[in-house]
């Protein structure tokens, strides 16, 4: 009974069940449910960075808008229809992703969180005043994408394109932590000093997880644009900094699985606490409070306690780093 | 018994077809009609939306207690957008899918209302905008959209016509460049441009500023009759202040974010540094006007611990322009009727608008009086004139 639990299978379900909402459920419903799947990505992409790799990154959100602004801008200035604008818009923030390494090779800890932290109030600070561009602090409107011949309206189109990127990118993910690379990335985080002398190339493992994160949160930006066929400054902002980095937090850090159950966790948590009208943001602290008191290691964490199933490759394990990547490595 | 079982599926089809009716108008019952809102509760921008859907609801409250709206009462169904864009599509998709409301009044945040424009336009539903003030909210005008609240342009156009009225010929700006500034800084270039006017200085301060010495030196420089505020009430102060302190003293003049004099003045805390200082409202009162006994009563009786704004009194001239055109649309209420009513609204008076509302098919501007308000150091709130803009 509690294999069925397990975490595959309830991934599965999960991705099952999303496929079914738009036959039963309203367009509100299908809209936080394709809202979940992009926060999915946002946090598989920020986990695989600060989880595995173990840069404390705050740039995540800045990528996410560097998506939607490269996706969206493409297609206002320039005409570029949404197939091509998107993955346009995603390789930007993948590319800026990749020059964040450069940085990454000389900061860590709080320097690097400081240092990206300023690279993400810099580009917000470009979306509000490069205007000629950008259109400043009042946004853009963007055209919905045509999903033609298919017969799907622009709505439920994106539904399902954020359904497909997801799974695939979550599965991506799953091969590349089990891969020599996911191995790499445990080694900096544990140590670089020890990572080096195992002949870990430090630039080209950060690169690869700063390119990553900034590709993942590039896709979501690109979705996000057609999700909303809006672009302005307020999605991006610190606030959804916080919210990415609470996901993976509250999933578990170092989990791709926790990724999945922070992102939607959260999600649906904001939604809920809407009846709280203006007490909201107390009772979403409150809880956030409840979840890092009472399962520090995140609610996979807790799931794997109580069931089996939930073990995951390269997981990190509060207080034992070095010993959590190799202990719980499958063969 | 065959005239029995005839008159048994009569009866049936009789019941089936009352609830039927009312089941085709969303939010509309026999005894209730479910408006919804939607704007900033939480976080730092809470009064373009808390307190103005506070307003609304004691308006509501108000027409409640003498029966309704045809016999119908009228109830508020609130939602948080956070001043952000995808919170507040999420907001409408909510009261439109899932509350199933049978119209909207809200809007605090430009660029959320601009967002959750077409949402609402597809939905075909009913809106009526209660504080944003971005023009792309009602221009093009969208078949169900209407703003009671003071449009961008026509506010920047208020204030370029209230300083050439005052005489004055060199005329400055100090703007914001947030979402807000912007909506407003673009019309009033136009406004400016309009009437043939280069402004002899432009300068630019935060929302957040604690010092505004640079702007104001710059601006001393420009020797300008008049100067044009862009910013909301904290930098406002800041900029009074300072300007007191260096003897700059040239006509100031505000719009509808300082939208209380008296407040204002509190907040600049400087004796004197306001007398220069006049500035547009959408509401022609001030809370502590004995006119607003009424409203300050119904607002502490509601909210205890709240104390009357200005944004509470936006909420409650909106919540009024509605309730004028639910009225008018009759017993049988539908979307369409309610839409045909708000555009046909003509010179509906409120209790608190700095002019009359009206609306036209091709013009969902409803409002487009700003009241000028002036207090004099010490003295009571005034108005000052309402002046009409086109």
């Amino acid at each position: 009974m509690s294999r069925l639990l397990g975490r595959r299978t309830l991934l599965a379900l999960g991705v099952a069940a999303l496929a079914a909402v738009p036959t039963f459920a309203n367009p509100y419903v299908v809209f936080v449910g394709n809202q979940l799947m992009l926060y999915v990505i946002l946090a598989v992409g920020l986990n695989i960075l600060v989880g595995y790799a173990g840069q404390l990154a705050f740039a995540n959100a800045a990528m996410f808008g560097i998506g939607a602004y490269g996706t969206g801008l493409l297609q206002v200035h320039f005409g570029v229809p949404y197939y091509a604008a998107a993955p346009a818009g995603a390789l930007l923030a993948m590319l800026i992703g990749l020059a964040m390494a450069w940085p990454a090779l000389r900061l860590s800890g709080l320097y690097l969180a400081l240092a990206t932290l300023a690279f993400a109030q810099f580009t917000l600070w470009v979306f509000l005043h490069w205007e000629s561009v950008t259109f400043g602090a009042g946004g853009f409107k963007v055209p919905p994408p045509s999903f033609a011949p298919l017969p799907l309206p622009s709505n439920l189109g994106i539904y399902y394109l954020s359904l497909l990127a997801m799974a695939a990118l979550v599965a991506i993910a799953w091969n590349v932590v089990r891969s020599r690379i996911g191995r790499a990335f445990v080694a900096i985080r544990d140590g670089e000093v020890a990572a080096q002398a195992l002949g870990i190339d430090l630039f080209r493992y950060k690169a690869i997880a700063f390119g990553m994160s900034g590709l993942y949160a590039g896709i979501a930006g690109a979705l996000h644009s057609a999700l909303l066929n809006y672009v302005s400054p307020e999605g991006f902002d610190l606030f959804q900094m916080v919210l990415h980095k609470a996901m993976i937090v509250v999933g578990g850090l170092g989990s791709l699985a926790g990724s999945v159950v922070g992102a939607t966790t959260l999600t649906l948590i904001l939604e809920a606490l809407r009846e709280f009208k203006s007490t909201q943001e107390i009772a979403f602290g409150a809880l956030l409070l409840v979840f890092v008191i009472f399962m520090p290691d995140g609610i996979v964490a807790a799931l794997k306690q109580r069931l089996q199933g939930w073990e995951e490759p390269l997981r990190r394990v509060r207080g034992r780093p070095g010993a959590a990547a190799g202990a719980e490595a499958r063969p | 018994m065959a005239g029995i079982r005839m008159w048994t599926l009569g009866l049936c089809a009789a019941l089936a077809a009352g609830p039927a009716a009312l089941a085709q108008t969303p939010g509309v019952t026999a005894d209730s009609i479910k408006i919804g809102s939607f704007g900033p509760i939480t976080g730092a921008n809470y009064l373009y939306g808390k307190l103005a859907m506070n307003g609304v609801e004691v308006a509501f409250d108000e027409v409640n207690k003498q029966g309704g709206i045809h016999g119908r009462k009228l109830t508020l169904v609130r939602e948080d957008d956070r001043c952000d864009p995808a919170t507040a599509i999420a907001a409408v998709k909510k009261l439109i899918f899932q509350e199933q409301v049978f119209a909207i009044s809200g809007g605090g945040c430009s660029n959320s209302a601009v967002a959750a424009r077409d949402e609402v336009e597809r939905a075909a539903v009913p809106w009526v905008v209660f504080a944003a003030v971005h023009d792309g909210i009602t221009t093009p005008p969208a078949p169900t959209i209407f703003s009671t609240a003071l449009t961008s342009s026509i506010e920047s156009a208020a204030q370029v016509e209230f300083a050439v009225s005052q005489g004055a010929k060199r005329i400055a700006i100090l703007s914001m460049r947030d979402s807000w500034g912007r909506a407003r800084y673009a019309p009033l270039m136009e406004a400016f441009k309009k009437k043939g006017i280069t402004p002899v200085a432009d300068e630019e301060i935060s929302p957040d500023a604690n010092d505004a010495t640079p702007q104001v030196l710059r601006l001393r420089q420009a020797n300008p009759d008049a100067v044009i505020l862009v910013v909301y009430p904290k930098p406002a102060a800041i900029f009074l202040r300072d300007a007191t302190k260096f003897a700059f003293k040239p006509l100031t003049i505000g719009q509808s974010a300082i939208a209380d004099p008296a407040a204002f003045e509190e907040q600049v805390a400087l004796p004197g540094a306001t007398s220069n200082f006049v500035t547009i409202s959408q509401v022609r009162f001030s809370p502590s006007d004995p006119e607003m006994e009424k409203w300050r009563t119904a607002i502490e009786a509601k909210f205890p611990g709240d104390r009357l704004s200005v944004f509470n009194m936006f909420g409650i001239g909106s919540a009024q322009a509605l309730m004028a055109a639910l009225r008018a649309a009759g017993p049988d209420l539908t979307r369409e009727k309610f839409v045909a009513a708000m555009a046909g609204l003509k010179d509906v008076k409120t209790d608190t608008y700095g002019g009359l509302i009206t609306c036209s098919t091709t013009d969902h501007r409803c409002n487009k009086a700003p009241a000028w308000l002036k207090k004099e150091p010490g003295g009571p709130v005034k108005l000052v004139a309402v002046t009409p803009v086109e």
